[in-house]
């Protein structure tokens, strides 16, 4: 008898109703917006964040890149394209002599930043990269470097100085660490 | 092969029994059995060497871990690559190696197909114990187009090795002891070698890399075509390796095509010709006397509407074609097709007139063959081998690793007849490795035949058999001999009888006998007399009909051979047969439901005659160069230049494109299907592996499309298609297996040139020639009273001969076009004899003048000891002057247009 009253009372007083939309009068009644007031106003990003994508350089200036597709053949959306090539008066030292990545493509899976030898490839924590103009996504290296540049101002030292024990990237030769006697 | 034999031995390895021929070695009997022992300096085309220690496996009944890739098979072995102990064995190993190693994969051109990284992922921990400071190597320029990082290198001595074994060039060698040796080339600048790019190929790290390549790929980007190499006979098999539509590389795997893997400069370093920017990329048409771009459609109706007018006018004789046996087989039967039939000439020749066609003739004559009756392996299984005018490492590169492998692995006694002169170099001389070598001018190669043949009669070698099946044939040969004596013989060869007879007992003695003649004798005076000579002396010494024995007549063009077998020369139809061949006529008319052309067929000098007397008034040339290729004594260009219509089928605007009307642009041989033929008479299938340059076409494509326009359709869906009528035509065409189908000589044919055959020229045949001119032969003298004469005669220079022949770094004009070889070898220059030099006081380098009747021409000179005294030889692919100096004469049997040698005096500038 008193299930059958409280069904009663609960259904003359739109009580499920109310249930419903309880948040909907508790924000009626405390008016405090989650809505952010984008550009004015953004969000923290997690540290993990993954953005655009960026070349990095060493500190003193230059690029870490040395050019083995090896983010291209990690690329699952065929973003990446690079053109290795002899490094210009240092034989037998790689580079990209070109880099391209169609960012239109990207999914931002960061496989090429993990798959990257020397850590050349970093993701930014920028995202405001809506354009007009579709074709404004596909950055080249100067781009891609310029990114890093801006998003990663503090700098590794070359390979070569920080481990001793390696004659790595065929560079040790020209910065080759004294031997311990 | 020399030494097989067919006992076996039963082992069992991994507990799987297995039977093997004895001599095996382990290693090799567990590859056939599926199972791979790692491995750095094997090599199965090497000696065992067992310096990596990556090898070794475990052996019942013997005390410690053994090398399997030197340790032969025995009686009940049993073999355990796969144990505990094996494992450790190959972790120590290759953490040893890997202490050293710069682990620079990802910039390394070898990562993802190299042997390290391969068993480093296979049988090592990741993490290394040796925390030491690896070795550096200081880097040194190693040379334009073979790189070296010696920091990656695992000194396994593959390179060196297979530069000695294989090439005998020994170009490399190790210095340095443990792990510091490094590989090195002798000299103190860069490396000169034959850059054959073994070493590049059988590095299995990427310690030695090509250079023209570098860093431009991955291996896992790179699409495959197998195809075949096209700068010279040999016919190598070769995989093209593209990236997008860019050539990136192209080797050859171990054991593929009849080449074994190997290749040489021009097949590994010389594939960038067919992508040079010179490339024409659309018709070209004349207007108002300047070739300017066309459409296909405007070009090709021009031609067509150009030809009915003419052949209304002038009737189909007033036409004639010329193709390079560069073409197809498929591009050479559609050629000679669409001349015969549309336009109805049979006056069409080709390439293969230059030289090949006197090799071929000569076997259709004394044998009844067009081809080899040996084939590759019959020269290496042969025990004496007879080189006439073949400087074979240069010419045919792959045909002489064949020829070294027979003498230098199988010990063949090597006989040779040539101008070079033994002498160490920076490439490989067959004479180094002759037993019996006569240095003799070029023109006097027949006279140490005609004394190998006197010795043979007068030795009383002849074969029984054959004095009593043709005694006239052999009273014939051995009469005008004897008309010869010993002292003149020997007066113009510089060899003393002696000699002879012991290099004829050689040749007499051995059971398999493979003689090879190259272009030095095709292409020279008497070339038709001198093949036909060398078939006398397989008779004579009863070899002809003996398996393994033969002529090789050496072509210098890919497919020289298929040109004879397609039909595409003045004398032959398809098959080849004689073009007078009534029953060959009926069949191909039957075939090809039209009756064939009657008159009889002109070959290249005539046509050319032909056209200076203005009979002939448009000509078709597919790839052809006749200005480019013949001295200016033959007048082509004059010829040419009187045409109403020249149509030029071209990769590029050769000196006879240049007059033309229309320029068709062609696709090389990267571009199409087909077949080609090599000079043993192997047919070989070519794959494209890009796409055409620009708007070129296959040649036989162009051809199709005329006779559409001409109104007499000869079309085909693809290539296959004309390879399925050409196989309707000659039963069994292109069986495209692992090696040829050998002919055997026709014995009725044999019987008819015993009988009377060989009577109408053997007074002229067995003539010395060459005598009376200059006298190479007499031994120089360095007395002073010679070099007060010497002197004398250097006011008014030094009369040489001139050679002007094919080197080891290029092949025609085309590949002068290919960046890698341009590396190597980038302008002609004079190779002298060091001695001849001194006497005009010149060094290397420096400038001389050339002079004769004809003209002059200055060039520098590269002192070479092989080249003999009162010779001199330019390189024909850059023969634009010297061409001036040439004179021309032609063969009256077979029509060959013999023009690479002239007199001429050398001064100093």
């Amino acid at each position: 008898m008193a299930m059958k009253f409280k069904a009663w009372l609960k259904t003359i007083t739109f009580y499920e109703i109310l249930v419903g939309m309880k948040a909907t009068l508790k924000h009626l009644l405390h008016y405090r917006p989650i809505t952010l007031q984008y550009p004015h106003e953004k969000r923290t990003l997690p540290d993990s964040y993954r953005g655009m994508l960026a070349l990095l350089r060493y500190d003193d200036g230059t690029e870490k890149c040395v050019g083995c597709d090896l983010c291209e053949a990690a690329c699952p959306s065929r973003v990446i394209r690079v053109i290795s090539s002899e490094v210009p008066g240092e034989p037998t030292k790689r580079y990209a002599k070109e880099y391209y990545m169609d960012m239109t493509r990207c999914l931002f899976c960061g496989l090429c930043v993990d798959a990257c030898p020397v850590d050349a490839l970093g993701m930014t924590r920028e995202y405001e990269w809506a354009v007009y103009d579709k074709r404004q996504l596909l950055l080249s290296k100067p781009q891609l470097l310029a990114i890093g540049d801006r998003s990663f101002p503090v700098r590794e030292k070359r390979l070569e100085l920080q481990h001793p024990n390696v004659a790595f990237f065929n560079v040790a030769f020209k910065f080759m660490p004294p031997k311990e006697s | 092969m020399a030494t097989t034999t067919t006992e076996t031995v039963r082992l069992t390895i991994d507990g799987v029994p297995v039977t093997v021929p004895k001599g095996t070695l382990v290693i090799e009997a567990a590859r056939q059995m599926g199972v791979m022992i790692p491995h750095f300096c094997y090599h199965p085309k090497l000696k065992p060497d067992a310096n990596c220690r990556m090898c070794l496996v475990e052996i019942e009944r013997m005390p410690k871990l053994q090398t399997s890739c030197s340790t032969p098979v025995a009686e009940g072995m049993v073999v355990h690559t796969a144990t505990t102990v094996v494992n450790e064995a190959h972790k120590s190993v290759l953490e040893f190696i890997l202490a050293n190693h710069p682990l620079d994969c990802p910039v390394c051109d070898q990562g993802g197909r190299c042997d390290l990284q391969d068993f480093s992922h296979e049988y090592t921990p990741t993490t290394s114990r040796f925390l030491e400071v690896k070795r550096v190597f200081p880097k040194e320029y190693f040379s334009a187009l073979i790189e070296t990082q010696m920091n990656r290198c695992v000194q396994c001595l593959r390179c060196v090795r297979y530069c000695d074994e294989v090439m005998d060039v020994k170009a490399l060698a190790p210095s340095g002891r443990g792990t510091m040796t490094e590989i090195k080339h002798f000299t103190t600048h860069q490396l000169d070698c034959e850059f054959c790019g073994g070493c590049v190929q059988i590095c299995p790290v990427g310690a030695i890399t090509s250079r023209l390549d570098l860093y431009e790929f991955r291996p896992w980007m790179l699409k495959r075509a197998d195809t075949v190499c096209t700068y010279c006979g040999d016919g190598c098999h070769i995989t093209i390796q593209t990236k997008g539509n860019d050539l990136i590389e192209v080797n050859s795997a171990h054991g593929a095509g009849r080449n074994n893997g190997d290749l040489c400069a021009r097949g590994f370093f010389g594939y960038h010709a067919t992508t040079h920017p010179d490339r024409l990329q659309s018709p070209l048409l004349r207007r108002n006397g300047e070739l300017v771009p066309a459409t296909w459609e405007e070009a090709l109706e021009f031609v067509a509407e150009t030809c009915i007018a003419l052949k209304l006018k002038h009737g189909p004789d007033a036409f004639a074609g010329l193709i390079a046996s560069r073409c197809t087989n498929e591009d050479l039967y559609v050629f000679q097709k669409f001349m015969r039939l549309v336009i109805g000439t049979n006056r069409i020749d080709g390439s293969a007139r230059y030289g090949h066609i006197n090799g071929v003739r000569a076997l259709r004559r004394v044998q009844g063959t067009h081809r080899w009756t040996v084939a590759f392996e019959d020269i290496v299984g042969a025990e004496v081998l007879l080189l006439v005018g073949t400087n074979i490492t240069e010419t045919n590169p792959i045909t002489g690793l064949k020829v070294k492998e027979a003498v230098k692995k199988y010990n063949a006694t090597l006989l040779t007849i040539e101008a070079l002169v033994p002498a160490i170099g920076t490439i490989s001389n067959i004479a180094n490795l002759s037993a019996h070598h006569f240095s003799v001018h070029p023109e006097r190669f027949g006279n140490v035949v005609l004394g190998l043949i006197k010795a043979v009669v007068e030795g009383g070698l002849v074969a029984q058999t054959l004095t009593q099946r043709a005694p006239a044939y052999v009273e014939a040969i051995s009469q005008t001999l004897r008309a010869i004596p010993w002292e003149t013989l020997e007066s113009v060869t510089g060899a003393t009888s002696q000699a002879l007879m012991e290099a004829a007992r050689a040749f007499v003695a051995a059971r398999r006998a493979v003689v090879l003649v190259g272009q030095g004798v095709l292409r020279t005076p008497g070339g038709f007399g001198v093949a036909t000579n060398l078939l006398d002396l397989l008779l004579l010494t009863g070899k002809h009909d003996r398996p393994g024995c033969g002529l090789a007549p050496l072509a210098e063009e890919n497919n020289d051979q298929g040109a004879v077998e397609m039909g595409a020369l003045a004398e032959f139809l398809p098959g080849p047969s004689d073009l007078d061949d009534r029953a060959a006529r009926e069949r191909l008319a039957g075939l090809w439901k039209e009756e064939l052309p009657q008159r009889p067929g002109a070959t290249l000098m005539q046509i050319l005659g032909d056209a200076r007397a203005g009979n002939v008034k448009a000509l078709f040339v597919v790839g052809e160069n006749p200005i480019g290729s013949l001295p200016r004594a033959a007048q082509a260009k004059e010829a040419l230049e009187r045409l109403e219509l020249l149509v030029c089928q071209e990769l590029f605007l050769t000196d006879t494109a240049r007059l033309a009307h229309v320029v068709l642009p062609a696709c090389s041989y990267a571009e199409k299907d087909g077949t080609f033929t090599n000079t043993e008479g192997h047919v070989q299938a070519v794959r494209h592996a890009i796409d055409p340059i620009g708007e070129s076409r296959p040649d036989w494509e162009i051809l199709s499309a005329l006779s559409v326009l001409m109104g007499y359709p000869i079309e085909y869906g693809d290539a296959k298609e004309i390879l399925k009528e050409i196989r309707n035509l000659i039963p069994g065409y292109g069986l495209l297996g692992p090696a040829p189908a050998t002919p055997r000589s026709d014995e009725a044919v044999v019987e008819r040139y015993l009988r009377e055959g060989y009577a109408e020229d053997v007074g002229a045949r067995y003539q010395l020639t060459g005598a009376g001119s200059f006298d190479m032969a007499q031994p120089a003298t360095s007395s002073a009273e010679s070099d007060r004469r010497d002197a004398g005669k250097v006011k008014d220079g030094l009369q040489l001969t001139l050679v002007v022949g094919q080197t080891l770094f290029h092949s025609g004009k085309l590949s002068t076009r290919a960046k890698g070889l341009m590396e190597v070898q980038n302008a002609g220059s004079l190779g002298l004899n060091p001695s001849d030099a001194d006497r005009i006081g010149v060094t290397d380098g420096d400038r001389v003048r050339l002079v004769n009747q004809a003209g002059e021409m200055t060039t520098s000179v590269r002192r070479l000891d092989r080249v003999p005294e009162g010779m001199a030889v330019f390189p024909e692919h850059f023969d634009e002057e010297a061409r001036r100096l040439l004179t021309v004469s032609v063969d009256p049997v077979t029509q060959v247009p013999y023009c690479k040698s002239a007199k001429v005096r050398i001064e100093r500038l």
